[in-house]
C-alpha cells in the first residue's frame, strides 16, 4: 500500500524537523522526527555517499565509465536509479558532464517465476528516466548458443551431455528448474543464474561493474539466507563493496538505507514511484506449505519483523558481515561450475568434511561434479541438466 | 502407502523417517549410522587418544545421557581406549536438580561409569539459593550463567581430568551460529562454531600448571562436542529406539531474545529444508575461516592440522544449549543492544562521539565484554536503562581484536584481569546488601512487545511439520 509505511511512523504529536527545525516533521527516521525535504536529503546522502567513486572528477573527459545497475522493479533498485537519475543530471548541470552512465537492465524471469514482474514495467521507468540505457534479457539467454553454434559457457558448465544441446534454450531453462527438489532450490537456482546472466551482461555491454540495488534490510536477509543455505563461504562477495570475483566492481550503494525507510522514500517523491514499483501478490494463504515457502521468504518475513524495532540490530548484521574477509588467494582456486564462486581448495559437493551425511557408508557412483556446498543442496546429484524431466 | 523397505540394508520394513535428510530406515540401520556418525566426527577430528580420562557432562537430560550411551558404545566398539566418567553439577536450586540428578545416578549404573556430582557449595562457596537470598530473584541469573558456564571445567579440574565432552548438538552450534550473527559478535561466531575448545595452557604446547605457584589447574580443559553434527530430533529418536533412561524437561529459564529469535528460525528453517540445520553448521565453519585475524579459524572442519591443531581457546560465553544462555529476560538484551547501537549510529550522523557508561558492568561481571570490545556495545544483560549520556569520550578507534588471558584469582581463561566468576564472587563475598540490578520496567515491556512481533512475525511464517 503506497504510503502506508509513511503514515504508521507519522509523528502523532505536532513536531518540527529535528535536523532544519523549520518544516513540520513528517515521520521519525532512526528515533529523529523530520521532514519530507529533509528526508529525501538524508536518503541521498546515505546512497551519493556509496558513490564517491564515480563523481565526475574521477572521470577524465574522454572516458566513458558504464555501469550496470540491475532492475527488479522492487522498492530498493527503483529508489536507486530514481536517485542515480538525479546525481547524474546534478553532475551534468554543473559539469557539463557525468562521471559514468547506466545500463539499466532487467532479466525476465517470468519463464520460471510465476510470480515476476511484468517486463513492460520497463518502458514506463524508460519514459521517467530517459537518459539512460534499458534493456531486458530473459533468463535463457545464459542457455543460448553462441552465433557459431557452439553451446553457452553455463550449458556447458551444468551438463556434459549434449543430446540436448539442440534444444531451445529457454526449454533448457524450464528443463532445469523443473527438476529441482523444492522451491527453496528453485529460487535459489534463479537468483544464481541471475547473477550470472548479470555479470555476462555487464561484461558483453563493457561495463566496470555492477551496482545492486540491496537494502540493509535485503543485505540482512541474504547474509542468514546465504548462511542457511550452506553459502556463508560466499558472503564477502555477496555483501562486500568492491572487487568481485568475476573481474566486475560490486556495488551495493542502497546498503544504508532499511527497507521501510525507502518505503517511505518511494512516497515522498514527485511524484511518487510507487506506479513504477512491482509488488508481488501478497502470499497470504494462512498456513503456507513447507513445500511453497522458501528460505528467502523465511529470512524476508523474520527482518520484516526485526525492522520494525530493531532497526540498528538490522545494520548491525550487515556491518558485521561486511567485514568478513575473502581469502586472499581467491582468484587461483576452482570455481562452482553453477554459480562460480571460488571453492577453497576446490572442496567441491557435501562430502569430505566433518558434518559428513553419506562418510562410513557406501558412496560408490558418487558423480564427481564441481558444484559448490550451496549449490550441491540446490541440485543434487540426482538432478541433471540432461535428465531434467518434471 | 505400501510399506517401503529401509534404504540402507533393504531388507527390513523402514519404520524411521531420518530427520536430517528423510531417508527411510528400519530401526537398527537408523541406531547404526547415527553411532557410525558420532565415530567419525571422533575419528576425523582426532577428539579422544588413547588412555585418555574424559569426564563427559552429563545432566541427565537427552543430550548427555545419549553422548553418555554412545560415548559407552563407540568406546567397546572401536576400542579408543578412552576411560569414560559422568560428570555433574549441581547448582543448588532446592528442588530443581532432584529428578535430573537421581536420573543421572541411574545412568551411572546402567553404563557402569563413575559419577560425580559437584555442587556450586563446593565450586564457589555459595548455592544458587544462597546467592537468590543475597541479590535477589531478578539478578540471580546473571551469576547462574557465569557459574554454570565455569562449573565444568572446575569440577573436571578436581578430578583431574582434562577433557570434558558436553552435549552440544548441531542444532546448538546452527542457533548459536544465527545468533551470533544477530548480535554482530564475529569472534563469538568463530569460536563457538570449533569442535574442540580449550582454555589457553592446553592450547599452548607444554602446560605447567603443576607448578605450585601458578594458578588452581583448571586452566587447560579441553572441551569438545562429539555430537555436534547430531540432530536434536535424531537424539531424541536415538534415546527413544534404545530406550534410554534421561530426565526430560523444559528449561526453566526463557532463552534470551537473541538465543529464541535464532532458535525459532532454525527450527522454521528445518521445516524447510532438513539438511539446513547442518548447512548453517557448515557456513558458521567456513565463515570462521573468514573472519579477520582468525587464522586459527579452521572451525573443526579443518582435517589438515589434524591432533591438537585447530583447538581454540573458549571464553567465559555460552555455546549454546540450553541453560547455558544464564535465562535472561525476554527482548531485554535486544532491546539494549537496538539501543547502543542506535545511540553509535546517531554519534557517528552527528560527528559525536558518546559515553557508554557501564555502571554495573565492573561491578557485576559484564555478560558482554566481547562486545564491549567490539563495535557492537551492549550493557550488561539488557538492563542498560538510560545509562548512555552523549557526552564527549575518547571512543575505540578500531574493533580491537580480543586478548584472552587468564583470570588473575582462579586462572580462568577471560578477556578481562579478573573472569566473571571472581568478580561476582567478590562481590557475594563483601557481603553487601541488595545488590544494585535494576530492571528498566518500562524498557522491558517495550522490549517484550517487541519480541512478541517478531514471534507473530515467526508465526506468520509457520509452517506445516511433515
Ligand atoms: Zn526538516
Ligand atoms: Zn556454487
Amino acid at each position: 500500500m503506497p504510503g502506508k509505511s509513511l503514515e504508521q511512523q507519522s509523528v502523532m504529536v505536532e513536531q518540527s524537523c529535528r535536523r532544519c527545525r523549520t518544516n513540520p516533521a513528517v515521520l521519525v527516521v532512526r528515533t529523529e522526527p523530520v521532514c519530507g525535504e529533509c528526508f529525501s536529503k538524508y536518503v541521498h546522502t546515505k546512497v551519493i555517499k556509496r558513490m564517491e567513486s564515480f563523481r565526475v572528477r574521477f572521470t577524465s573527459p574522454d572516458q566513458l565509465r558504464k555501469i550496470l545497475l540491475p532492475i527488479s522493479f522492487g522498492i530498493s533498485s527503483v529508489s536507486l536509479l530514481h536517485i542515480l537519475d538525479r546525481q547524474l543530471q546534478t553532475q551534468k548541470s554543473k559539469t557539463g558532464r557525468t562521471g559514468y552512465s547506466l545500463h539499466v537492465i532487467h532479466v525476465d524471469t517470468s519463464s520460471v517465476e510465476p510470480s515476476a514482474p511484468d517486463a513492460g514495467l520497463l518502458s514506463q521507468l524508460k519514459d521517467r528516466y530517459p537518459h539512460h540505457i534499458y534493456a531486458s534479457v530473459p533468463l535463457h539467454e545464459l542457455f543460448m548458443s553462441s552465433a557459431d553454434g557452439s553451446p553457452s559457457e553455463a550449458y556447458k558448465d551444468l551438463t556434459e551431455d549434449s543430446s540436448l544441446e539442440d534444444m531451445p534454450a529457454d526449454q533448457k531453462l524450464l528443463f532445469l528448474i523443473g527438476s529441482l527438489p523444492s522451491a527453496t532450490a528453485r529460487a535459489d537456482v534463479i537468483s544464481t543464474l541471475r547473477t550470472r546472466l548479470l555479470v555476462q551482461c555487464a561484461k558483453d555491454l563493457g561495463c566496470e561493474g555492477i551496482l545492486w540495488g540491496d537494502s540493509t534490510t535485503r543485505l540482512a536477509e541474504k547474509t542468514l539466507a546465504e548462511t542457511a543455505k550452506g553459502r556463508g563461504f560466499a558472503l564477502p562477495w555477496q555483501i562486500g563493496d568492491g572487487d568481485s570475483p568475476f573481474g566486475l566492481t560490486f556495488n551495493y550503494p542502497v546498503r544504508d538505507l532499511l527497507k521501510k525507510e525507502l518505503t517511505a522514500y518511494a512516497s515522498i517523491t514527485e511524484p511518487p514511484l510507487f506506479p513504477l514499483i512491482y509488488e508481488p501478490p501478497k502470499t497470504s494463504q494462512p498456513a503456507p506449505s513447507s513445500k511453497s515457502t522458501t528460505i528467502d521468504d523465511l529470512m524476508k518475513q523474520y527482518f520484516e519483523s526485526v525492522e520494525e524495532n530493531f532497526p540498528s540490530i538490522v545494520s548491525n548484521v550487515v556491518r558485521t558481515t561486511t567485514k568478513l574477509e575473502a581469502p586472499s588467494t581467491f582468484l587461483s582456486e576452482a570455481r562452482c561450475k553453477l554459480c562460480n564462486m571460488p571453492v577453497a581448495d576446490g572442496r567441491f559437493g557435501i562430502h569430505g568434511w566433518g558434518g559428513d551425511q553419506e562418510d562410513g557408508l557406501d558412496i560408490s557412483g558418487k558423480p564427481s561434479r564441481e558444484l559448490c556446498y550451496g549449490c550441491t543442496r540446490s541440485v543434487p546429484p540426482t538432478v541433471t541438466l540432461s535428465q531434467g524431466v518434471k | 502407502m505400501p510399506p517401503s523397505p529401509c534404504a540402507i540394508c533393504k531388507t527390513n520394513r523402514a519404520l524411521i523417517l531420518r530427520p536430517k535428510n528423510h531417508q527411510k530406515l528400519c530401526k537398527p540401520c537408523f541406531l547404526s549410522v547415527f553411532e557410525s556418525e558420532i565415530h567419525h566426527t571422533i575419528t576425523t577430528n582426532n577428539l579422544f587418544h588413547r588412555g585418555e580420562r574424559i569426564a563427559i557432562g552429563a545432566s541427565g537430560g537427552k543430550d548427555s545421557t545419549v553422548l553418555a550411551s554412545v560415548l559407552k558404545t563407540l568406546n567397546e566398539r572401536y576400542d579408543y581406549g578412552v576411560e569414560l566418567i559422568l560428570l555433574s553439577i549441581d547448582e543448588g536450586i532446592k528442588g530443581y536438580r532432584d529428578d535430573s540428578l537421581e536420573t543421572v545416578k541411574r545412568n551411572a549404573q546402567q553404563y557402569n561409569m563413575p559419577l560425580t556430582i559437584l555442587g556450586y557449595s563446593e565450586l564457589y562457596g555459595w548455592t544458587m539459593d544462597q546467592v537468590v537470598e543475597q541479590v535477589g530473584k531478578k539478578g540471580n541469573c546473571t551469576y547462574c550463567g557465569v557459574f554454570r558456564r565455569q562449573a565444568l571445567d572446575r569440577g573436571a579440574a578436581r578430578l583431574g581430568v582434562k577433557h570434558v565432552v558436553t552435549g552440544h548438538n548441531a542444532d546448538d552450534v546452527a542457533e548459536t551460529v544465527l545468533m551470533n550473527l544477530l548480535r554482530g559478535d564475529l569472534p563469538r561466531l568463530s569460536r563457538t562454531t570449533s569442535i574442540i575448545t580449550s582454555t589457553p595452557s592446553a592450547a599452548l604446547a607444554n602446560p605447567s600448571s603443576s607448578s605450585p605457584s601458578s594458578p588452581p589447574s583448571h586452566t587447560n580443559i579441553k572441551r569438545s562436542k562429539p555430537l555436534k553434527y547430531a540432530y536434536e530430533k535424531e537424539i531424541v529418536l536415538y534415546a527413544h529406539h534404545k530406550n534410554l533412561d534421561y530426565f526430560s524437561t523444559e528449561c526453566i529459564y526463557s532463552p534470551e531474545a537473541f538465543r529464541g529469535s535464532a532458535r525459532a528460525l532454525i527450527k522454521n528453517l528445518e521445516r524447510v529444508r532438513p539438511s539446513a540445520i547442518l548447512d548453517v553448521v557448515r557456513s558458521g565453519e567456513d565463515m570462521a575461516r573468514l573472519v579477520p585475524g582468525s587464522d586459527e579459524g579452521c572451525g573443526g572442519g579443518c582435517e589438515s592440522q589434524g591432533g591438537n591443531g585447530g583447538q581454540i581457546p573458549v571464553a567465559e560465553e555460552e555455546d549454546g544449549g540450553c541453560g547455558s544462555s544464564g535465562g535472561r529476560t525476554v527482548g531485554g538484551d535486544m532491546a539494549a543492544v537496538e539501543r547502543q547501537l542506535a545511540l553509535n549510529e546517531n554519534a557517528q550522523e552527528n560527528g559525536l562521539e558518546v559515553e557508554i557508561r557501564t555502571v554495573g558492568v565492573k561491578s557485576q561481571g559484564c555478560e558482554r565484554s566481547d562486545s564491549l570490545r567490539s563495535d557492537v556495545v551492549s550493557l550488561v544483560n539488557g538492563k542498560s536503562g538510560q545509562r548512555v549520556k552523549g557526552q564527549a569520550f575518547t571512543p575505540r578507534k578500531t574493533p580491537q581484536r580480543q586478548v584472552m588471558g587468564q583470570c588473575k584469582r582462579c586462572g580462568y581463561l577471560s578477556s578481562q584481569e579478573i573472569c566473571k566468576a571472581c568478580v561476582l564472587l567478590e562481590g557475594l563475598n563483601k557481603n553487601r546488601p541488595k545488590n544494585q540490578i535494576e530492571v528498566d520496567g518500562h524498557g522491558q515491556e517495550e522490549a517484550n512487545e517487541a519480541v512478541d512481533a517478531i514471534e507473530v512475525g515467526l508465526q506468520q511464517v509457520k509452517i506445516e511439520g511433515i
